[in-house]
């Protein structure tokens, strides 16, 4: 009604209400009194009388002052708050206000925390691996004391030491306080009630838990007398792990006995929980003293002084540095050459941290594998970092009349750059709360990969201090870099500009398109660096497969057995492997049957040789060699083929010649340009010598691909050992004929352990396990990279096409079709994509050199690789850029121009 | 009809709390809401345009209450305010030190309303 609104407006005079608040209140009113007007004719009263009664209750003088201030969505700035100083109550405010602003936009909040989740969970997920190999590996005391002694010859760097020499370098230096010896994991039968099982034990020296700081969990660790005489005492220390799953952590455990390997040992003590051995990969069940290696390895151990059987362990004297030690080692070795030519000639001492030790053989692939990861994975957080601030920007964009507002209301611009960067911050810390938690299913789907068969002795990974605060410490830093750029335009916004109503002037927005073009391009950038990476190390793993290992995989079966485990003496396991090869050779489908000492890939260097007549030996003939005992018929089952010479037979056994079969890499580097065959040599520590009688192709011993490696084959028959191999070349498939196998064995003898099987196909995969580790999460984070970018790619498209729907719309009224307008849009977003594309490409030509050396026969610059990358890049690009695009070519002229 | 001035401090004291009582369990728009507590008080207490809707945009400001703007057919749009999760916070809170504020009186003065 007419009158109402007039009587209304007369009564807001003086409230200076902005129109449209103005009118909103008066439309309120208006139907209030417009109700009570009705309800009053309603109850009877004339139309005068009712109009007249509204009237009088709506100028009532009333208990509460007209007090009309707009209802602002937002606090109003706490203009005076800076001058308080009290930035705790500021940041309280900037919390909440931020918590307001997120909830007010939940898509674009989700948007954002889900992009920062997936960033900041890649970065977490591979910190929570890197922390738990590389960076804190050993919950030791001190650990910085603590180092690594190796012998060092000309071929190799970094091999453990030998029992004898391991006791003079504990007894001849000065710089440490302490120097202990582990070997490395002794695979060992555990007899039970229930049967036979595979279990894992380090013999160690009686001062290892003390050198390195540890306490028994219960119990105790090793007695000097159980580590001073040989094969007298049968003492253990289980690992905490093993004691749970095995023995429910019963406390009664101390005292118990258990067969390990058809001996009887005693628990003393239970190691702490999270100790697992130096090793920070792989952990033992079980530690025994040193002493009882010759009971457990059926090897002299502890008397070859040219092995290398242990690691060894020391701790620094207080003061004394590293430098001080290893000169001191490298004088301790010089004598240890002199004194013991014929073991040590050429080998000298060398010292390292143990951390690095730690990690064993698989240093160099968990060192380069967690680079690379690291630097995969940052690039991904910058992506999501770049996809943010461009969200940021734009949603600025949206923001500028109230942030024009606040600082005309009197906020400084370093008061409202704290309140956006607070905003910014926030959005990192709950992004960060994502990212930790899809970093802790990301931990746990990456171990379930893991050989189930391993997977209780691997080190675990866990969210500890460290990792909570990295995803902390990433997540504050994501929230400024991504916020620091929004935040500086944000507060630079011109408020007479704005407030005009000005949005459509070109100047800072084609300014803030231009900042984000670059954004976009380098996002593109990276994402191709990426996945040109994750597609390099793909094509390497294809390439590895179908490298030649100098065997035939195919169609091959491996058992392991240990009769000496299982308590055989020589006649016993001779009269074993003689009766195991003839009923699994009379089983359907298997082709050949023979027997070796060693696992392929699972070759270790062990001895040295000296060449007749050339026992003046200098230090480049000071070789350790791969030793294999092999059966009859190994060359021909294995596939590996004779160049010279003749196979082994029944005839080269105990009491005949001393014979051996030699590759050719160890052919050619001591008997270059002669024929090897009839030649002669002897093992350090040997007192008789051996005769060539073949020379084989060499073979790859412990990795595919590997640099040639000198091997030499000994007939078992005249090398006896008790624990050995069977191989199985197999018509079919070789797991077919796995279970017969077992069964084979297992009737001859049920304490006899044959689990253990491989076959050929999964030896390959077990070599290329880790590259094959490394190569699935490069995949998963270059598709994550990929994903980020072109998600950022749509945004910022559809925003642009949004900003220019005017000039669309004039395109289109003057003759423009919706081809030319699609062509137009696509042309802007691919011309990112290709200039994104070319800047990554000219990265990975920069880093290719760097990853040439660890690419199995790839080149860095491969062009399969480079071009499959950039055309994924491009196609996923180009729908991120079709989808604005079309929405461009739809704009209706009419409705964009009326609305503009 | 002027208000006298102890009807004056009560409504003071109590408007916001009646006011977030009303919407707690469902929307309402201005009209309902002085209806309600017109009705509800056996016309002790009233509320009128001036005095309503300052103390709802008041509310409002303070985010413990939101208004929106609803049309059904054959309507005028109106007004509907609803209480949000800050508003149900202080008012559990209000109802708590009321109840107090009561029973102190009930002890002081013997009044007792069972």
């Amino acid at each position: 009604m007419h009158e109402w609104k007039s009587e209304i407006l007369q009564r807001l005079k003086g409230s200076r209400l902005a129109p449209a608040r103005e009118a909103a209140i008066v439309d309120e009113w208006v139907q209030h009194l417009e109700d009570r007007f009705e309800e009053l004719r309603r109850d009877g009263l004339s139309e005068h009388e009712a109009r007249k009664t509204v009237l009088a209750e709506f100028n009532e003088t009333d208990l509460l002052p007209l007090d009309l201030g707009p209802p602002a969505p937002h606090p109003p700035v706490q203009a005076g708050a800076n001058k308080s100083g009290n930035w705790l109550v500021d940041l309280w405010h900037d919390l909440r206000y931020g918590l307001r602003a997120m909830r007010k936009n939940p898509a674009f909040t989700a948007v954002v925390v889900l992009t920062l989740g997936f960033g900041i969970g890649a970065n977490t997920t591979v910190y929570t691996v890197v922390n738990a190999l590389v960076l804190n590996p050993l919950p030791v005391e001190r650990p910085s004391e603590l180092v690594a002694v190796y012998e060092t010859d000309k071929n190799r760097a970094n091999v453990p030491v030998s029992y004898p020499n391991l006791e003079d370098i504990a007894q001849k230096n000065q710089s440490f306080t302490a120097v202990a010896g582990y070997t490395s994991i002794l695979p060992l039968t555990f007899l039970s009630g229930s049967g036979t099982e595979r279990v894992f034990a380090e013999l160690v020296t009686g001062n290892y838990f003390e050198t390195l700081g540890i306490r028994p969990a219960l119990g105790r660790f090793f007695l000097p007398e159980e580590s001073s005489t040989p094969d007298t005492h049968a003492v253990a220390v289980i690992s905490n792990g093993a004691w749970q799953r095995r023995f429910g952590g019963a406390s009664e455990i101390l005292g118990r006995t258990v067969n390990l390997s058809n001996l009887t040992f005693t628990i003393v003590g239970v190691a702490p929980d999270g100790f697992r051995g130096v090793n920070a990969i792989f952990g033992p069940d079980f530690w025994i003293p040193a002493m009882m290696a010759r009971a457990v390895e059926h090897r002299d151990v502890l008397n070859q002084r040219a092995g290398f059987d242990f690691h060894a362990a020391a701790r620094l004297k207080p003061g004394v540095t590293s430098r001080q030690a290893q000169a001191n080692l490298k004088a301790i070795g010089a004598s240890l050459e002199k004194e013991y030519p014929e073991a040590n000639l050429g080998r000298t001492l060398a010292l390292g941290p143990l951390s690095e030790a730690a990690l064993g053989d698989m240093k160099t692939s968990v060192l380069f594998g967690s680079t690379i990861l690291m630097i995969i994975v940052g690039l991904v957080l910058l992506i999501a970092c770049s996809n943010v601030s461009n969200l940021l920007l734009s949603r600025a964009a949206a923001r500028k009349h109230e942030i024009a507002a606040r600082l005309a209301l009197g906020a400084s611009r370093s008061r409202l750059m704290r309140q956006l960067l607070t905003e910014s911050m926030l959005l990192g810390l709950i992004g960060g709360a994502v990212g930790l938690f899809l970093a802790s299913q990301g931990g746990h789907l990456l171990w379930s990969a893991l050989p189930s068969e391993f997977a209780k002795n691997l080190a675990t990974l866990k969210v500890d201090t460290h990792v909570l605060v990295f995803a902390l410490a990433v997540s504050l830093l994501t929230g400024l870099v991504f916020g620091i750029v929004p935040a500086a335009r944000s507060s630079r916004t011109d408020i007479v500009e704005v407030l005009k109503e000005e949005t459509r002037t070109a100047g800072r927005g084609r300014r803030g398109i231009n900042f984000r073009n670059v954004l976009l391009s380098g996002q593109v950038a990276l994402s191709l660096v990426s996945l040109a990476t994750a597609a390099l190390f793909l094509r390497a793993i294809e390439h590895a497969y179908m490298l030649d290992p100098g065997f035939d995989s195919r169609h091959l079966a491996l058992i392991m057995t240990s009769p000496g485990q299982a308590g055989y003496d020589r006649t016993r396991s001779d009269q074993f492997y003689r009766d195991a090869a003839a009923r699994v050779s009379g089983l359907a489908g298997i082709q050949s049957v023979t027997w070796a000492s060693n696992l392929p890939f699972w070759n270790r260097a062990t001895r040295s040789i000296l060449i007749e007549s050339r026992e003046k030996r200098t230090t480049s003939d000071a070789i350790a060699t791969i030793v294999n005992n092999v059966d009859l018929n190994y060359f021909a089952t294995m596939g590996i083929p004779f160049r010279n010479g003749r196979d082994f037979t029944e005839l080269d056994r105990d009491g005949s010649v001393p014979v051996a079969i030699v590759n050719e890499t160890l052919a050619s580097r001591y008997w270059p340009n002669q024929d090897p065959l009839g030649k002669r040599f002897k093992f350090s520590g040997d007192n008789f010598y051996r005769q060539v009688i073949g020379v084989v192709k060499t073979a790859n011993y412990q990795s595919l691909g590997e640099d040639p490696q000198p091997c030499i084959y000994l007939p078992f028959r005249q090398n006896f050992s008790n624990a050995m191999v069977m191989y199985v070349r197999t018509a079919g498939r070789p797991e077919s004929v796995l279970t017969g196998v077992q069964r084979e064995i297992r009737a001859i003898d049920p304490l006899i352990f044959t689990d253990d099987t491989r076959t050929g196909g999964k030896l390959i995969d077990q070599v290329l396990f880790n590259s094959k580790m490394i190569v699935g999460l490069l995949a998963v984070f270059g598709i994550l990279a990929l994903g980020l970018a072109c998600v950022g790619l749509y945004g910022i498209m559809a925003y642009s096409v949004n900003q220019r729907r005017r000039e669309i719309g004039v395109r289109m009224a003057l003759g423009a079709a919706q081809s030319n307008v699609m062509g137009l849009v696509l042309r802007q977003g691919m011309r990112l994509v290709a200039v994104g594309t070319a800047i990554g490409l000219a990265l990975c030509f920069l880093i290719g050199s760097t990853l040439s050396a660890t690419l199995y026969g790839v080149s860095a610059t491969d062009p399969i690789s480079l071009i499959g990358a950039s055309m994924l890049l491009a196609i996923v690009a180009a729908l991120a850029c079709y989808l604005p695009a079309r929405r461009a070519s739809r704009v209706d002229p009419l409705t964009a121009l009326r609305d503009a | 009809m002027r208000p006298n001035t102890d009807d004056r401090e009560w409504k003071k004291g109590s408007a916001e709390l009646l006011i977030l009582s009303l919407v707690r369990d469902q929307a309402r728009h201005g009209y309902d809401i002085s209806k309600l507590i017109e009705a509800r008080s056996n016309g002790a207490l009233k509320f009128h345009v001036t005095s309503l809707y300052p103390l709802l945009y008041r509310l409002e400001e303070r985010t413990w209450i939101e208004g929106r703007w609803v049309e059904k057919p054959g309507q005028r749009r109106r007004r509907y305010y609803r209480i949000t999760a800050e508003g149900r916070k202080v008012l559990a809170r209000q109802c708590q030190s009321w109840q107090e504020f009561v029973g102190a009186v009930k002890n002081i003065t013997g009044i007792d309303y069972a």
